[in-house]
């Protein structure tokens, strides 16, 4: 049974005030309410004024997704009663969208891109005590009442919930790179998704925040479709909604007709021609995640799928990769440590490299103190978690918890030691127990703290036992 | 007693001796018997403030429509469900005011977020027009109008247009009334009724008043993305200009369907027009007739949008919180609208409904620039179009309430196609049928107020001797 899902993505965009008015966008750390005003708050008479900037913003969005872009600028009102609307209806675009016909390049397949276009953002509900569908009264929070957005609407292509996370990693990377939006501000990106399976119809899920749950809602999505249909249950449209606490999809109403939002042209908002502005942001386009990604090929000579990962994960990090380069030039070992051990810890302490407090020069230290033989590599990957989650200095790490290097002396020691402690191990391997010697270098290298190379422990175990035999 | 024109009081306001606090006292006592014998006003302000700057009004009394925001001051746009509204702005006219030293000495009556033609649709109090008590104002603006003819002090009113709503109760009170072009005033801070049709104009005993206000309300203005960037201009400079040589045009269809005796007083407005140098010529304008249409189609669509966010959550009329959302606004707006903002309301929102907006709603928009190009080529040949304001005299209560909706809407025919046009247009006393005044219409391409303006003065001095 084929899989078919559309996604509608609501998405930020970085500007210092909102759409319409000249209150301050970023109101991550307001009071509730504080940054509003009569134009964001719906007060009669006032009246919107277009945010140039935001705009441009947008056309760069809309460049960048390869769309067809329109000559002008046009907003309209798109009409419905509800609480988070300071006007009842929200100031959009029908008409002429901004841009129409994109693309998004997937590993194996292009996502078409159906329009993209700007639009003000309600203000934040906030439910009191309980769940959507339950809770007795709501607060409203303006501020966030004419935040620009841009939505992009995608053709329903993709077919499974693997395509999705690729798409909405490289389309937030793609973003990321424009200086559009940032990805750590609350409800940054907002995904509205439709799903449907072969036989059954289109199933809508509003207002997903977040990548993570975004999967997690379409998993559970398909599968309970697939259940359904399994089960000879017909699949009927509606709208749902994905509860974060209860990890499922719960239905918000039956959808028998398509809703009317009675589009009129924004009377109070002028025709803004795109010509000019084209121009402007053409030469203020950065480059982009793929023709980085070939540059991270060609230039440090890393694989494809490492400078992918570094640079669709996180633009900051591909940053940081950059900024370790110019300072430490085995790009691949860079490469390998930046993909595997550094991205491992940050997921490990759930943070961004931006969030981190993860220093190049440091970490560029870390690498070194390998290649001078200071420490292991298998060191290097134990004191880089305690890198990662402090900031503090490898060399203080290695300091503190005494682990400066040891030399073949003490290595000896130890293994004598380990042989003294551990006779049945001996015996075991005596009698032709390879995994007994095995164990014996995991004790001795637990008892140097992980210092001293596992090959010559190795070597020195079997000699000395060798010796114990004759 | 006779009544100081504004030209003499404002020279007499520059003097230094001049008794500030006595004139507000007798303006305050003036409005209230005013009030008491015609009701022109929602709300009187009892202490103006006073401007430190004496300006280009020194202490000059200016009313504001209702539907036009002054900080700190009651702006109910006529309706219910703004009772006890006070705006925490002010409109951008009313800052030029204050600015120029002029006095805001009260909200003048409308009707419902101006949906009428007679001032009758009113939450608040009705004018009775100070010619005859027995008959309306006219509308929406009728407070206005009113106070403008009733005033024994020097004032000037602003008013708002959106489909004749200034020059209607001008024509039925026989005073000036100027609707300038759409956009050349900022409609900042104003509530309103249909924002591409939305103007603020003032209305006058005299067409002086008018030109001065219109001097200082007009202007660019960034909070108003429709305003349009123009110079400052001083309209009064060009009334005293030679109109020796101008050529009008007179429109056929515009005396079809008017009563005969205002069709007579109009073309002997004409001939005094004539008499002082200038030409005219009958024209045709066939589109005419689908200006009406066309125009309550745009305006109601608007309007029944921005209607929407009275919903008694922020301002205005709320209501012990019941239910949710949707029943609770319902109930507002059940409480807080009048029978017409809710007629509109509707038909609003059927003409933009999916289906019907590309029958309705886009199909006007394209009539209205047929209707654009239309007025363009007459002003091409001419300076402006003569036309009889309103197609009767100012009627009695009793038979407006007799009106059925539409028929209301018809009394706009002559008014609605410049106005739908944005074209800007004076109507000023031409004469009388059965004591009762009749309005003259003139109308000047975009952005030619100059011009009508000066028409208007010398057609006034003339007709005066
Ligand atoms: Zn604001």
């Amino acid at each position: 049974m084929n899989v078919k899902i559309g996604l509608e993505i609501h998405c930020r965009i970085e500007t210092k005030s909102k759409m319409f008015c000249s209150c301050p966008s970023d109101v991550e750390k307001a009071r509730p309410n504080e940054f509003t005003c009569p134009i964001c708050l719906g007060f009669p008479g006032s009246k919107p004024k277009a945010n140039i900037e935001a705009i441009k913003k947008a056309l760069m969005i809309a460049k960048a997704l390869n769309c067809k872009i329109s000559e002008v600028v046009l907003f309209s009102r798109k009409s419905y009663f509800y609480c988070d609307l300071a006007k009842n209806y929200q100031i959009s675009q029908f008409e002429m969208p901004l841009g129409r016909n994109g693309y998004v390049e997937l590993s194996n397949k292009k996502i078409r891109i159906k329009e993209i276009h700007i639009e003000e953002d309600p203000a934040k509900l906030v439910h009191v005590g309980k769940s959507i569908n339950e809770a007795e009264y709501v607060l409203i929070d303006y501020n966030r009442s004419g935040i620009p957005l841009v939505e992009i609407v995608t053709e329903p292509d993709f077919s499974s919930t693997k395509e999705v996370r690729e798409f909405l990693s490289k389309l937030s990377s793609i973003l990321e790179h424009l200086g559009v939006y940032d990805p750590m501000k609350e409800a940054s990106m907002r995904v509205d998704a439709n799903v449907s399976i072969e036989g059954g119809e289109r199933i809508e899920i509003k207002n997903i925040t977040g990548f993570a749950n975004v999967e997690k809602a379409l998993s559970y999505e398909i599968a309970r479709q697939y259940s359904l249909i399994k089960t000879g249950v017909k699949v009927e449209r509606e709208t749902r909604h994905w509860d974060e606490k209860m990890k499922a999809t719960v239905s918000l109403r039956k959808k028998e007709v398509e809703e009317d939002y009675g589009y009129i042209f924004d009377p109070d908002l002028v025709k803004i021609e795109t010509t000019g502005l084209i121009k402007e942001i053409e030469n203020r386009m950065p480059e982009l995640p793929d023709e980085r990604i070939k540059r991270f090929v060609r230039d440090y000579g890393i694989l494809e799928e490492q400078a992918k990962v570094i640079i669709l994960v996180d633009k900051k990090l591909a940053d940081f990769f950059e900024e370790c380069a110019k300072i430490y030039k085995d790009y691949r070992k860079l490469a390998r440590w930046v993909v595997v051990d550094l991205l491992k810890c940050l997921n490990w302490n759930n943070i961004r490299i931006g969030q981190s407090k993860v220093e190049k020069e440091k970490f560029v230290k870390l690498l070194e103190m390998i290649d001078r033989k200071v420490i292991t590599e298998r060191l290097a990957k134990e004191i880089i978690k305690e890198f990662v989650a402090t900031g503090k200095d490898p060399e203080k790490i290695v300091e503190e918890k005494g682990l400066q290097p040891v030399g073949k002396e003490d290595i000896e020691n130890v293994v004598e030691l380990v042989l003294k402690e551990n006779q049945k191990a001996v015996e075991d391997y005596m009698n032709g127990n390879e995994v007994a010697l095995n164990f014996l270098v995991g004790v001795a290298l637990k008892k140097l703290k992980t210092r001293g190379d596992p090959k010559l422990i190795k070597s020195l175990l079997i000699e000395k036992i060798k010796s114990l035999n004759s | 007693m006779k009544v100081r024109s504004v030209r003499e009081f404002l020279e007499e306001a520059k003097s230094e001796s001049f008794d500030l606090d006595g004139f507000l006292e007798k303006v305050v006592r003036s409005c209230k018997k005013i009030q008491e014998e015609y009701s022109p006003f929602i709300t009187i302000v009892e202490k103006p403030s006073k401007s430190k700057n004496r300006g280009k009004l020194p202490y000059l009394p200016i009313s504001v429509k209702d539907n036009i925001c002054t900080k700190g001051i009651q702006t109910t746009a006529g309706s219910k469900i703004l009772e006890g509204y006070i705006p925490p702005f002010d409109a951008t006219c009313v800052e030029n005011v204050l600015r120029e030293g002029g006095l805001i000495i009260g909200k003048t009556a409308m009707d419902e977020f101006g949906f009428g033609t007679f001032t009758t649709n009113c939450y608040y109090s009705i004018p009775k027009n100070p010619i005859d008590k027995r008959r309306v104002c006219g509308g929406s603006s009728g407070g206005a109008a009113c106070l403008t003819l009733a005033a024994d002090f020097p004032h000037i009113a602003i008013a708002q247009s959106t489909g004749g709503s200034i020059a209607c109760p001008s024509s039925f009170t026989g005073t000036v009334g100027l609707t300038p072009t759409y956009g050349l005033v900022s409609r900042f801070g104003l509530i309103d009724y249909a924002n591409s049709l939305d103007k603020i104009g003032c209305i006058g005993k005299e067409v002086y008043d008018v030109a001065l206000l219109l001097s200082i309300i007009a202007g660019y203005d960034e909070k108003d993305s429709t305003s349009i960037n123009k110079e400052k201009t001083d309209y009064t400079k060009f009334l005293e200009e030679n109109v020796k040589g101008l050529k009008v045009a007179i429109p056929r269809e515009y005396f079809e369907g008017v009563d005969q005796e205002i069709s007579q007083r109009v073309w002997d407005g004409i001939k005094i027009l004539e008499r002082i140098g200038i030409e005219y010529e009958e024209v045709s304008l066939p589109l005419t007739r689908y200006a009406l249409p066309s125009y309550y189609i745009i305006a109601m669509a608007e309007a029944s949008t921005n209607l929407a966010k009275f919903c008694g959550l922020r301002y205005g009329l709320s209501l012990e919180l019941k239910g949710n959302f949707n029943e609770y606004f319902s109930e507002v707006r059940e409480v807080g609208f009048g029978e017409e903002a809710k007629r509109r309301v509707m038909l609003g929102t059927f003409v933009r409904m999916a289906g019907y907006r590309d029958a309705y709603y886009l199909k006007a928009l394209k009539v209205r620039k047929l209707i654009i190009n239309e007025f363009k080529k007459v002003f091409s040949k001419f300076d402006a179009i003569v036309a009889p304001t309103m197609p009767i005299v100012a009627p009695r209560f009793e038979d407006v309430e007799k009106l059925e909706p539409v028929e209301v809407y018809m009394m706009d025919v002559l008014t609605v196609p410049p106005e739908l046009a944005g074209l800007p247009n004076i109507s000023i006393p031409c004469g009388y049928v059965r004591n009762l005044p009749v309005g003259m219409h003139l109308i000047g391409d975009h952005f030619q107020e100059g011009k009508i303006l000066k028409i208007a003065y010398n057609f006034e001095r003339e007709w005066r001797k």
